[in-house]
């Protein structure tokens, strides 16, 4: 594989061919404070488009009669029910047809952004960014079931990506930029700076370094201040004089983490079972979000709080009394359907705001339960805060990013405390049972297993077809043996390939089998007699992740490369995929451990 | 039965003292200007008061056209049917941004000319001098009062209410509760109880969820009082019949001011509004009126009334001028709900939803809480 090209590179402090960390000294700070301050500009734009696509979504829903507000203030309450039926399904009418216009069919979401990330491919399309974005504002803009925050993330991340094109910058600072537009979009939606830049290590770049620490502080801080002057968003809960929780109770936070990684992994496999589910419907795939944007419509006339984001129904869920016990279960159960039906149907849409109000309502659930035991309700909101994290943690696979959110959002010590109590068995269960978070599962089914780490993922992502090599001894089956055995001496090397005229593999040879058969004096007859040395063969498309396993089961040089149809396409030798497996290791190390 | 009796005397002297002391009288004609006087409708009590003494009598003076005042309580079941009547018998209105917007969009006022305000006295252009949302089509904010909870100082010893879920704590602080007959503020503080933040008031009572705990917390008030008349909510704290009630900052303060009335005010989710001038759709006198606007409105005269009666001043050159109480000396800033030591909890009251759901949540409310049949507003 081609080193990355140096030439394009204007923030490039390593090599990574030659391992030398360049730029020490004043240049090195000068090029450090370049990228910093890149930093703060792409999480200034993020900022601002992340403002203004929360503001669309608020006008856009109260002038299409989604928001209570808008519903309240509209003249005329007899069309209510037409227009809850009719905007989701109009809304998904468009969604659909937005998303003919992707190459995948579907809206780009987090999940990319990091499989970009973790995979050091850096570059996310910016038309299909475009399109993701207008598509989550006119399925939030039309009331589905779906969150904001993962449009916005992908949004700050497709900008930061573009910010690095436009500079032409390097593989490890397109991700740092990358980092910096979601820490940013973060900062700014929730008003969590902190949030934001440990979202951004913790989901995005899975790794501290302090070469990307700095500029992705310096984004979220331009987030958040944005955010605090231009947004001036009130907090997500407003908690004041709490009352401290009794030992005992931190036993049930934990329960309750136990319990919210099970509704996390209903909810995740949801989403994923009705995805599979609408595959296999005789619907043309975008006329499938109006189908379900009918669905929520038809529901919300007798439920009203599964429309939207939910988040009347977030703050409803943390006040003692304002739903009954079974209209929490009701309500929660509807909730996820209907995300799960919207998501998994093609609205484009984030899966963090509903998995808010789920775990909130489940958290809810729990603290009516156990005031109905006879326990005291001047703690309630600590168990639907409690819930709310159970849940969303092990959603987006960031039990660290929930707790500052938190923390950020509430400034309560005791709150972020008992919140922890469920974290610690909420993540882990999940990763147990369901996996990391729900973009690594989604990622998992479209081929990226990132449960190994960043080095597995980078092998997995990089094909061996850019190892291939033409060198290798490739001989017709009617090849005598002597005669193979002279092209093998003249060229150097001990193994060739049998290719048939028609340029189809035939299997490998080894010098030591010619011997065999020239002792056995067979030295006239072809190749083709001789018995082939099992060998394994693998497809252009392969991995050197793939190649590597290979090489485990094998001795020999090199594996051929054939394709589907037996086609030889030239040979990977083992030193190749040894250097290749090098290399990636040592960017790796280099961008984790760099620190400036 | 004493209360009652108190205020219809209270009411007779009201009127009494509104026609003595008013410039003119209705269907007298001006010497200066050869018009009948200028029919101006307020809110009646210390607030008419005040501005009389700052703001009619100089007019007066300034322009010979005199004033008169007639009662105003709220609502606009009145100006509907005289708009639809062509039979307007007021020239200008003292209003509520709320029910401003609602009557402009019903056509039931006069658009107001751009230029109407006087500049600063430095020169300042009105609408950097103006604070934010004073203009509207049909209205102009003077000044900026708000309805908040006071209380008897000697009605819960050792224990003072200190935020606005104290109104609803009638365990920790005991007695009767005098609330106004309206949803506005009353369903506000009733959601703010339950923690909810002051930016997510209006969309929480936008659902029916939020409507139905709102009305559960005024339900569940035990001897529970409703008012109608600005001057009544003072009259029940002094009277004793209440230890708590929902008023008017400047009814309350003249309370404290001039009677030393044994009560103070929280402030915290004090709800604050904006009042403005209008001018009713076939006035008598428009020209008259928009006159008296620009008169009302100068600094100067936006000064003048904080000197007897503490309302927020809607422009700033006229803040800069607020000193002290006329009669009393009092600091007049320390009672202004605009300042900051008082402004920390307030509630800005969403005027836009209100004008627009006002009709609705009125039926809600009185089916509610009131019992009673609805009306048109």
């Amino acid at each position: 594989m081609d080193h990355p090209r140096p030439s394009a590179y204007t923030f490039n402090m390593t090599r990574a061919d030659t391992g030398k960390v360049e730029g020490r000294g004043a240049r090195g700070v000068l090029r450090f404070l370049g990228l910093v301050a890149l930093g703060g500009v792409t999480g200034g734009l993020a900022a601002l488009l992340a403002v203004g696509f929360v503001g669309a979504v608020v006008w856009l829903n109260d002038l299409l009669l989604v928001s209570p507000r808008g519903r309240m203030m509209f003249a005329h309450p007899e069309w209510l029910a037409v227009a809850t039926v009719l905007v989701p399904t109009l809304g998904g009418l468009i969604v659909g047809q937005l998303h003919r216009a992707i190459p995948e069919g579907r809206p780009h979401t987090p999940a990319d952004a990091i499989a970009a990330v973790q995979t050091r491919r850096g570059r996310l399309p910016p038309r299909a960014g475009a399109l993701s974005a207008l598509s989550g504002l006119v399925s939030l803009g039309a009331g589905a079931s779906v969150g904001q925050y993962g449009p916005l993330v992908h949004m700050g991340a497709s900008l930061g990506s573009a910010g690095a094109r436009l500079l032409r910058l390097g593989r490890s600072e397109d991700n740092i930029t990358i980092a910096c537009g979601v820490a940013a979009a973060i900062a700014t939606a929730f008003n969590a700076p902190l949030a934001g830049i440990v979202f951004a290590h913790e989901v995005v770049l899975r790794h501290y370094a302090l070469r990307a620490f700095a500029p992705v502080a310096a984004a979220a801080l331009v987030g958040h201040v944005i955010a605090a002057e231009v947004l001036d968003r009130g907090a997500l809960f407003h908690v004041e004089q709490l009352a401290i929780p009794r030992p005992w109770e931190f036993g049930v936070f934990l329960v309750i983490g136990g319990l919210g990684a099970l509704v996390a992994g209903a909810y995740m496999h949801a989403i994923l079972g009705v995805g599979r589910l609408a595959r296999r419907l005789p619907l043309a795939a975008p006329l499938r979000p109006a189908l379900a944007g009918a669905g929520l419509g038809v529901t919300a006339l007798w439920v009203p709080d599964i429309l939207g984001m939910g988040q009347e129904t977030l703050r409803f869920a943390t006040i003692a009394g304002a739903f009954g016990s079974v209209e929490l279960a009701v309500v929660m159960g509807l909730k996820l359907a209907a995300t799960a039906l919207c998501l998994g149907m093609g609205f484009g849409g984030g899966v963090f705001s509903p998995a808010l109000v789920i775990g909130t309502l489940f958290g809810a659930l729990c603290g009516t339960l156990i005031g109905l035991a006879g326990a005291a309700q001047d703690t309630f909101v600590f168990y639907a805060i409690c819930g709310m994290v159970a849940v969303t943690a092990p959603v987006i696979g960031a039990p660290l990013t929930s707790l500052l959110i938190v923390f950020e959002l509430t400034g309560s010590y005791a709150l972020t405390t008992a919140a922890l109590a469920s974290v610690t068995l909420a993540s882990p269960i999940a990763a147990q049972l369901f996996g990391r978070s729900l973009f690594d599962i989604q990622l998992t089914a479209r081929g990226l297993d990132l449960s190994s780490g960043r080095g597995r993922a980078v092998l997995e992502d990089a094909r061996l077809g850019d190892l291939l090599s033409q060198e290798g001894v490739t001989l017709r089956p009617e090849t005598t043996v002597t005669a193979a055995i002279h092209a093998l001496g003249q060229a150097g090397h001990g193994e060739a390939y049998r290719v048939d005229a028609d340029g189809r593999y035939r299997g490998s040879l080894t010098l030591a089998d010619l011997e065999v058969m020239r002792e056995q004096d067979r030295s006239d007859a072809p190749i083709a007699d001789c018995p082939a040395t099992p060998r394994p063969v693998l497809g252009p498309e392969a991995s050197i992740w793939a190649a590597m396993r290979q090489l485990q089961e094998m001795t020999g040089e090199a594996i051929a490369v054939v394709d589907e149809d037996d086609v030889f396409h030239g040979v990977v030798y083992e030193s190749s995929i040894a250097r290749a497996f090098l290399r990636y290791s040592d960017e790796l190390r280099k961008e984790e451990h760099g620190a400036g | 039965m004493r209360a009652r009796r108190i205020l219809a005397v209270m009411a007779l002297l009201s009127g009494l003292a509104a026609g003595g002391m008013a410039p003119g009288q209705t269907g007298q004609t001006s010497p200066a200007t050869g018009t009948g006087p200028l029919t101006v409708l307020s809110w009646g009590g210390a607030y008419e008061r005040a501005q009389r003494r700052a703001l009619f009598a100089p007019f007066t003076e300034a322009t010979g056209i005199p004033v008169a005042v007639e009662r105003y309580d709220g609502g606009l079941a009145a100006l509907r049917r005289a708009v639809a009547e062509q039979n307007v018998p007021w020239d200008v209105i003292d209003m509520t941004r709320s029910e401003a917007m609602a009557a402009c969009e019903a056509g039931l006022l006069e658009p107001l000319p751009a230029d109407l305000a006087a500049p600063a006295p430095d020169g300042t252009p009105v609408e950097r001098d103006f604070i934010d949302g004073a203009f509207g089509d049909c209205s102009l904010t003077h000044s900026v009062f708000a309805t908040v909870v006071a209380y008897r100082t000697d009605a819960f010893p050792g224990r003072r209410p200190t935020e606005i879920a104290d109104l609803f704590d009638q365990h920790r602080f005991p007695g009767p509760r005098a609330l106004q007959r309206t949803p506005s503020v009353n369903l506000e503080w009733a959601l703010l109880s339950y923690g909810v933040p002051r930016e997510e008031l209006y969309r929480l009572l936008s659902t029916r969820r939020g409507l139905s705990l709102a009305f559960a917390r005024l339900a569940g008030l035990e001897e529970r009082r409703w008012w109608e008349t600005g001057s009544t909510p003072v009259e029940l704290l002094l009277d004793g019949e209440v230890a708590m009630a929902s008023g008017y900052n400047g009814r309350f303060f003249d309370a404290m001011a001039h009677r030393d009335a044994p009560i103070a005010i929280l402030w915290d989710g004090q709800v604050q509004e904006h009042e403005v001038w209008a001018i009713p759709r076939h006035a008598p006198h428009p020209e008259a009126a928009r006159r008296f606007i620009r008169f009302a409105t100068a600094s100067e005269r936006q000064a003048a009334l904080t000197r007897y009666i503490p309302y927020g001043p809607s422009r700033h050159s006229a803040m800069q001028g607020v000193t002290t109480h006329a009669d009393s000396g009092i600091d007049m800033r320390l009672h202004l709900p605009t300042h900051p030591l008082n402004a920390g909890g307030a509630v800005i009251k969403d005027e836009a939803w209100y004008a627009r759901s006002r009709t609705r949540i009125g039926e809600l409310f009185r089916a509610a809480l009131t019992a009673e049949p609805p009306t048109d507003d």
